[in-house]
Order: C-alpha cells, then sequence, then structure tokens
C-alpha cells in the first residue's frame, strides 16, 4: 500500500517534485540556513545524482525527500501527493553502512520485514535473490564486524531494496570504500538499477560517479546551495569500469570542475 | 577452547602461588593465628563450618539479588526515559545528580530507623546504590545510538516500541551488561556492611561475630566465601551477556 493511495504501474519508481525547497535548521540567533530555496524535480525511473561541495546541503535534501526533516519554505510531492509524513516506500543507503552491529547480514536486511510485517517466505527469497545478485552469498550470517567494508554496504543496499520501494535515496553511499571495489559495486548498482528502474537520488563526492551512474547530474553551490548546473549524462548503459573509453566522459567531468571553478569552490592557482 | 583454559588456569596458578608463599610466610615467622591465618587454616576452617557459611551465604546472595534487580530495573528505565525524552532529562537529571553525591550508605541508620529489622531495608538499599550506576551506563547505552538510526526506523514506519526493542535497547545492551558487571560487586559489599548494622543472619552477621569473638580464620572464610559470591555473580552476568547479546562475542576481539 502506497501513503498516497493512488496506483503507479508496478515496476517503475516514484517521481519527486519541489518547488522553492529551503531549510533552515534552529531558530533565532543559532539558526542555520543550510538549503536552497532550490527546485527539484525527478521522473520516475530516473537516476539522478546530485554533486556539489561539503555542506552545501546534500543530505539535507535527502532527509527533505524522505519526509524525514521538514521543509523550511516550499514544499515536495512524490508523485504528486504532498509529504506530510515520513515517505514508507523508499530505501536509504547511508555513506557509513549503518548496519545493526547486534544482526547479521540476513537479519539486517530482514528487518524491513519485521517492522513493516510483509511476508517473510517472500522477503526472503528476495532477500536471498538479492545477495546473490549482490555477490554476498555465504555471508547471511555474519555480523557487519565479520564483513568487509564493500560487503556491509552491499548489505547495506540488500536492505534498502528487499521492500521494494519506488524509490532509493543514497547518500554518499561508496564514500568510504577505496577505488576498486566502488567501480564494482557502482556496476552492480547499475545492474539491479536497470533491472527494476526505481527513481534513484544519488548524492557524490565523485564526478565519476556521478557521471558513471546518472541520467542526469545536478550540481549545487556551496551552502546553502542553489543547483547550478543540470547535465544530461547521455552514454549508454551498462556503463564500462574505465569510463575513460567514453569521449563524452571527460567533457562532462570537464564541466562539473569548470562549474566549480567558477563558483570559486576550486581555488587552484 | 585453549583460550578459555588459559584464562581459568593463569589466574588460578597465580592464585596458588600466593597462597603458598603466604603460608610459608606465615610458618615461617610463627604469626599468630588470630592476627593473620595461614591459608591451610582458613580454607580447613570453610570445610569446618560448610554449612552454616552455606547457609548465611544463601541468605546474604538472596538479598544481593533482591537489591540488584530492584536497583538494575528502575535504572534502565529511567535511563532510557532520560536519554529519550529533552522533558525527563530536564527534570530529572539535577535530581539524580544531587542524589549520586550523596553517600548513600550513610543512609543505612535511616533506613533501619524507619523499617526496622527485616530484609527490606537492606534491599532498599542496596537497589539504591545499584541504581546510580546502571543508571548513568542505561543513558550512555541510549544515547549511543546513531541519530540516522532514527532516521531509518522512521521511514520503515517503525512504532515506538518497535524502535525500542530492535534498535534502542539492543543499542544500549552494552553499555548497560558493562554497568551490570561492575554493580554486581559493589552489592556484594553493600549487602554485606548492612548486615554488619542490622541482622541476625547473613554473611555480614558471621563476621561481625567472629569479630567479637577473635575468630580471623572465620572473618577469612567468610572473605572467601563472599568474594566467591562476587565472582560467580559477575560471571552468571558474563554468560548471561554472551546469551543474550551473542554478537557480542568476538566483537572486542575483532574491533
Ligand atoms: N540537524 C542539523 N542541525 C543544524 N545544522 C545542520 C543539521 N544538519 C545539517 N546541518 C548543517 O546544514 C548544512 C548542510 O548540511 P548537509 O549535511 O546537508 O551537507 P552535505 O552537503 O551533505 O555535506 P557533506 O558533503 O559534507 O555530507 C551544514 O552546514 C550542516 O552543518
Ligand atoms: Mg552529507
Amino acid at each position: 500500500m502506497r501513503a498516497n493511495g493512488q496506483e503507479r504501474a508496478a515496476d517503475t519508481g516514484a517521481s519527486i517534485a519541489g518547488r522553492g525547497i529551503k531549510k533552515v535548521f534552529g531558530t533565532g540567533p543559532s539558526a542555520h540556513h543550510a538549503l536552497g530555496p532550490i527546485d527539484l524535480d525527478v521522473k520516475p525511473g530516473e537516476f539522478v545524482s546530485l554533486i556539489g561541495p561539503s555542506g552545501c546541503g546534500k543530505s539535507t535534501t535527502m532527509l527533505l525527500v524522505a519526509g524525514l526533516e521538514k521543509t523550511t519554505e516550499g514544499k515536495i510531492e512524490i508523485d504528486g501527493v504532498p509529504l506530510s509524513a515520513p515517505l514508507s516506500e523508499v530505501g536509504i543507503v547511508f555513506q557509513d553502512h549503518l548496519l545493526l552491529e547486534f544482526r547479521t547480514a540476513i537479519r539486517n536486511v530482514m528487518l524491513q520485514q519485521e517492522i513493516r510485517r510483509l511476508d517473510r517466505q517472500e522477503l526472503r527469497e528476495r532477500a536471498d535473490a538479492l545477495f546473490e545478485k549482490l555477490g554476498l552469498t555465504g555471508a547471511e550470517n555474519r555480523y557487519p564486524w565479520q564483513l568487509s567494508g564493500g560487503m556491509r554496504q552491499r548489505v547495506s543496499i540488500a536492505r534498502a531494496l528487499v521492500h521494494q520501494p519506488s524509490m532509493l535515496l543514497m547518500d554518499e553511499p561508496f564514500g568510504a570504500l577505496d577505488a576498486i571495489t566502488r567501480t564494482q559495486i557502482r556496476h552492480d548498482l547499475e545492474m539491479l538499477w536497470l533491472e527494476t528502474r526505481k527513481t534513484v537520488l544519488f548524492i557524490t563526492h565523485s564526478i565519476e560517479e556521478a557521471v558513471g551512474l546518472s541520467d542526469r547530474v545536478l550540481v549545487m553551490s556551496d551552502g546553502p546551495g542553489k543547483i547550478v548546473d543540470e547535465i544530461h549524462i547521455d552514454l549508454p548503459r551498462p556503463r564500462p569500469a574505465h569510463l575513460g573509453d567514453y569521449p563524452d566522459f571527460a567533457q562532462y567531468a570537464q564541466r562539473v570542475y569548470t562549474t566549480f571553478e567558477k563558483l570559486g569552490i576550486y581555488k587552484f592557482k | 577452547m585453549t583460550g578459555m583454559l588459559k584464562r581459568v588456569y593463569e589466574p588460578a596458578l597465580w592464585f596458588a602461588g600466593l597462597l603458598i608463599v603466604w603460608e610459608v610466610l606465615v610458618r615461617a615467622f610463627d604469626v599468630q593465628s588470630f592476627i593473620l591465618p595461614a591459608p591451610s587454616v582458613f580454607l580447613v576452617r570453610i570445610f569446618h563450618d560448610f554449612d552454616r557459611l552455606l547457609l548465611q551465604g544463601a541468605i546474604t546472595t538472596k538479598l544481593i539479588l533482591y537489591g540488584f534487580v530492584a536497583g538494575t530495573i528502575p535504572g534502565v528505565v529511567l535511563g532510557y526515559l532520560i536519554a529519550s525524552f529533552r522533558i525527563c532529562e530536564r527534570l530529572l537529571y539535577p535530581l539524580v545528580v544531587f542524589i549520586q553525591g550523596l553517600p548513600k550508605i550513610t543512609l543505612a541508620p535511616l533506613l533501619l530507623v524507619w523499617f526496622g529489622f527485616s530484609d527490606f531495608p537492606k534491599i532498599l538499599l542496596t537497589s539504591l546504590i545499584t541504581f546510580f550506576p546502571i543508571l548513568v551506563d542505561s543513558v550512555a547505552g541510549f544515547k549511543s545510538m546513531d541519530r540516522r538510526h532514527y532516521y531509518l526506523s522512521r521511514s520503515m514506519g517503525a512504532s515506538g516500541w518497535q524502535t525500542f526493542w530492535r534498535f534502542q535497547l539492543p543499542s544500549a545492551a552494552p553499555n548497560i551488561f558493562s554497568g551490570l558487571k561492575i554493580t554486581i560487586v559493589i552489592a556484594v559489599t553493600v549487602v554485606i556492611v548492612v548486615e554488619w548494622l542490622n541482622s541476625n543472619n547473613g554473611l555480614g552477621h558471621v563476621v561481625l561475630r567472629a569479630m567479637d569473638s577473635h575468630d580471623t580464620p572465620l572473618i577469612f572464610a567468610v572473605l572467601v566465601v563472599a568474594s566467591t559470591i562476587g565472582v560467580f555473580l559477575n560471571y552468571g552476568i558474563v554468560v548471561l551477556e554472551n546469551v543474550l547479546l551473542p554478537w557480542r562475542r568476538g566483537v572486542e576481539d575483532n574491533a
């Protein structure tokens, strides 16, 4: 059941429509203007990355879209319905896996089933399938501290997908991983996404990751962040490990660098 | 397994060595038994008075456990409230800090005046004293949960109850258990001290009687029994922790 009760084709993602979203944390003298105002539109099934300097409000944007923090100004509609409570049909992945250390890998994923009271059998089958696709088979009964950083993040992705949400929100999910793992996991995520076409809002610091994964990259300015550029990435999928194979890649990357330079985020002499 | 054996027999070896040195010194210098008895003397004494020590030890252990449980449960509950609700923190914390500053053992005479010769004042005092360390550890435990875990639980639509059982309590459990392990040993001391003041039974009472009759070997015998109780209760909590928090096994070695 979706919160708004509307029907959407089962295999597409949700749409996001944000108008004039602004976030100020706190009130009075301690008030901190963290974000915006920004407009944010994501089509169903689209893969959109947010890239921008540290502190510009990327994580804040994600929390607002998830309905976990309230907008100070502006409004956000998910599938045309204004957000008023935490979005339930969503999967979230944070930078540091945030697995529960007291649950094994599989039980971390099955937490979704327990809390949402979904069918145990069905969810377990889906979890197993996700484990296989993510190369986690055999790791089911290990605790997070018994897994490598890459595996933990894969478990965290499985947890975000097992209940088949219409939207995936990822906040620098691969930020803590080494370059080799990051490239592989990026590809694995892309394959999963191609299969299911969830709407993805992907936050990253990495230009390569943004270009390597997205349909569209939104570039944000220094905090309080605004969206200063939008780049449509027209590269065939699935994209290769080495993105330099595409001449276009250099152009896309160049465009982000130039934007950052113009904004004074990079101060190279 | 070998690691576990090692953990047991290495300290045991040390301990045995210490007792032997003690024994030899006492004999060599011919120290009188009422000043410092040789280990052989008070160990034999334990066997000699075994039934009595067992009975009195059981009485003391019962009080320890009652007081401990009566202190632990409100400690954890209040710890949860203080960590979770701003208003509880504002209202309760100053009071907690004040009471924590109070040397609670000095309340013993007062409690005895109020409640007389019964188990109640002993249990009450033990629970008062165990309550505070558990409270402090519980607050720390419940506060240790990453804020983003709250975000996760809310996005899953978890109820307050689900959040408590599936996120908060297990997150706080390691802190709570480290509090329990320390506090149980404190509880042993408290009960024995209160038994000095007011009792016609229990290990504290036995010690007092032994003192009156200059029966130093018996004092040592009680000491051995009391520390054995402490060690076993502490071990019981370790076992409980291993059963309830199976993920902890190895976390420390591997973290
Ligand atoms: N709960 C909060 N209370 C007060 N200020 C906050 C809160 N959360 C974030 N901020 C502030 O809002 C600004 C934006 O934070 P946010 O976490 O969204 O940045 P970010 O773009 O995700 O940065 P990074 O790339 O470093 O993760 C920062 O200045 C931050 O200090
Ligand atoms: Mg962030």
